[in-house]
């Protein structure tokens, strides 16, 4: 166990440093740098002089060949330092924690209601199989799983901020608050909440049509096996064989789920979040893409990353603690 | 076991044969996958015909005695005849036909309008310019309004379907190539081989999707969606190795390729003729769903505005102008629901090819 803990530690730290080596690399060949990008883009009068751009290029370390710079960067992060953000003088571990919150906020929320929903869902197609009520359920649920989150973000911004204007159902169009001061924590509250609605539906639809699904086809299997044929035998409720029996069994594959989902949890959606204009992760990461702001990006990335492998990690080790025939080996 | 040996390979072929053949017959028996499938072939023929649905072109003019077809320009630049560029049409194929030459005659594309920029008025004798900002609400001459710069909706939706299916056939393409060749080759011969595949595999799946697309794309500079096609097939094909090198784990035990081994083939032999038809059908399902996703993902980008610069017609880009200006409905109503059909429509051929060609699933119809 601890053995092959550390084994999967081992390779994972490999594929940290072949993935970052390989970001690095990429975005170092983006046309463009960070001075140069930024300060174009602001005033073109106010455009660095060759010597000022030497001398800025040499403080970020910018003036060194990629591979090299890489080796730089790589030896801060083991001795625990992120670098500074260049577009925004701030160092990255500060920014990465100023944005966890925003995303946190909307990504564990969806999951929340993802499971809430899906879990009732599910069972309820299970039980229903074949029947017209379940199939109509089914297919909306397909369909909802087909429908590009942007294309119904873009939908419910034309629906409840354009067309409901003025009527009570307007939902701020983006933002995570409307900017003004708020006299106690729970109005602040209450108005991030309205901000984050059409977010959170946008995240919530697709996993919940994606999970209600996973859950039915795996009760479908446990429904085949013959436990539960003896369990109905002896005179069990399809109620109780339902819940008792068979949905206990279908956690086991629900569990690993809840590892591989650790990822989307801290990194946020890039499109939704560019979309509402939330200051998450996702979107932190396309501006610093579009500023060539190449340490934020790497921290970042960085982030995904670990939190990936780490996911993966976490799903085997709950898949072998949730069920006794498997083990981490 | 009595049976003469030159039987063995008929017998071999048969059911290989059998099993696509016994496929399609389920498939065609799955009411909603059938439908989604000639939604399909719907779109290829809107996509292919593109430019008789919707145009400023001619499909079919005489003109001066002779007989061109100018729409043909839609499809590559160069193709349009050259005769027009002498004759200083300038795009402007209605006056300036029966100006040069009275005894010229067209067919006309079904919808006069262009994907490329507004119509002006009297381009068509009688018709007044596209409306343009925000005046272009759907109306019987725009069928789905017109976008800020007044092009036709309807005309760079028609267009913009042959991108769709471009870009989901050709990256699904490049990802199936390099998935299927790397996991085959992973699988079958195991060892450093496969713990490079597998290593190479975990380290581009592990980089988020979006990062590697983002960066990619901004480092070819000026996408046309050729590159986005190369990026999309680039980063796509690590499902599909996985996949396929479990296939090729699988069947490299079995009997008969014991058999091809012992009859003297050698391993290009067994991988193509003998596991690779064999390994096929598990890895077609991922490949239709990559489609989907490949079109999602390149709508999605054209959205964000990273796809190719703005004349071009894709369907994201419209989206795109929506953003600006989301009072103008149409933008999002009719390239939306275009997507999501298209979308809809692929992942049910998959989902039915799934029914149709896992044993597992068939026997539990039963």
């Amino acid at each position: 166990m601890i053995r092959h803990l550390v084994r999967r530690l081992a390779l994972g730290l490999v594929t940290l440093v072949s993935i970052s080596f390989l970001i690095y690399g990429l975005i170092r060949a983006i046309p463009g740098t960070p001075l140069t990008v930024v300060v174009s883009q602001t005033d073109p009068s106010r455009r660095l002089n060759p010597a000022d751009l030497e001398r800025m290029k040499a403080a970020y370390g910018l003036d060194k060949p990629w591979h090299q710079a890489y080796f730089v960067w790589l030896g801060n992060v083991a001795r625990g330092d992120l670098g500074r953000s260049i577009s925004r003088k701030a160092p990255v571990a500060q920014l990465i924690g100023e944005r966890v919150g925003p995303t946190l906020a909307l990504s564990a929320g969806s999951l929340l209601l993802t499971w809430l929903l899906s879990i009732p869902l599910g069972l309820y197609a299970a039980a229903r199989s074949g029947r017209p009520d379940e199939r109509a359920i089914g297919l909306v649920l397909y369909m909802l799983y087909s429908v590009p989150t942007f294309v119904a973000a873009l939908a419910l911004q034309v629906t409840f901020s354009i067309w409901a204007e003025g009527t009570p159902w307007e939902l701020p169009l983006f933002g995570m608050t409307s900017g003004r001061a708020h006299a106690t924590t729970a109005a602040w509250l209450g108005d991030v909440a309205r901000h984050a609605i059409l977010p959170l539906f946008c995240l919530t639809y697709v996993s919940l049509a994606w999970y209600s699904r996973f859950i039915n086809t795996n009760l479908q299997e446990v429904l085949r096996q013959d436990y539960i044929r003896t369990a109905r035998a002896k005179g069990c409720g399809p109620l109780r064989v339902l819940v008792h029996h068979a949905f206990r069994n279908t956690l086991i594959p629900l569990v690993t789920l809840l590892g591989l989902s650790l990822p989307a949890l801290l990194g946020g959606s890039v499109i939704i979040e560019q979309i509402f204009t939330w200051p998450g992760m996702g979107r932190l990461f396309f501006e610093s893409l579009r500023e060539r702001d190449y340490p934020t990006i790497m921290g970042l990335t960085l982030m995904f990353s670990v939190l990936t492998l780490a996911g993966q990690l976490l799903a085997d080790i709950l898949y072998a603690w949730v069920d006794p025939r498997v083990s981490v080996e | 076991m009595e049976r003469p040996p030159q039987a063995e390979p008929v017998g071999v072929a048969r059911p290989a044969a059998g099993f696509w053949a016994e496929a399609w017959h389920r498939f065609r028996r799955m009411p909603l996958a059938m439908t989604a499938l000639a939604f399909v072939g719907f779109l290829a023929a809107v996509a292919i015909l593109a430019p008789a649905i919707a145009g400023t072109k001619p499909v079919i003019c005489r003109y001066k005695g002779r007989l061109y077809a100018p729409c043909l320009a839609y499809y590559h630049r160069d193709w349009e005849p050259v005769i027009f560029a002498t004759d200083k049409f300038r795009g402007e194929y209605p006056r300036n036909l029966a100006e040069k030459d009275p005894a010229s005659w067209a067919v006309w594309p079904l919808v006069f309008q262009d994907p490329y920029r507004a119509v002006r008025a009297d381009e068509w004798p009688g018709r007044p310019a596209n409306p343009a900002r925000d005046a272009g609400r759907p109306s019987r001459r725009n069928l789905f309004g017109t976008n800020q710069s007044g092009v036709d909706v309807f005309a760079k939706m028609v267009h913009g379907t042959l991108v769709a299916l471009l870009v989901g056939f050709v990256s699904m393409g490049i990802a199936a190539s390099i998935g299927i060749a790397v996991g085959a080759l992973a699988g079958y011969f195991g060892g450093w081989v496969d713990a490079v595949v597998s290593r190479t595999t975990e380290v581009v799946m592990c980089v988020p999707t979006l990062v590697l697309i983002l960066a990619l794309l901004a480092i070819v500079e000026k996408p046309t969606i050729w590159k986005m096609m190369a990026v999309l097939g680039l980063t796509g094909w690590t499902g599909i190795s996985r996949l396929m090198r479990a296939e090729f784990l699988r069947l490299k035990s079995a009997e008969f390729v014991a058999a091809a081994g012992a009859v003297g083939a050698g391993p290009g032999r067994i991988i193509l003729r003998h596991i690779l038809p064999n390994a096929l059908a598990p890895v077609m399902v991922p490949i239709t769903f990559g489609i989907a996703a490949a079109i999602l993902t390149e709508s999605g980008l054209s959205f964000l505005g990273f796809g190719q610069p703005p004349p071009a017609a894709s369907w994201g880009s419209l989206l795109n102008d929506a953003r600006s200006n989301l009072r103008m409905w149409w933008l999002v109503a009719f390239p939306g629901t275009a997507i999501f059909l298209t979308v809809l429509a692929f992942n049910l051929v998959g989902e039915g090819l799934q029914k149709a060609t896992d044993p597992r699933l068939r026997e539990a119809r039963k």
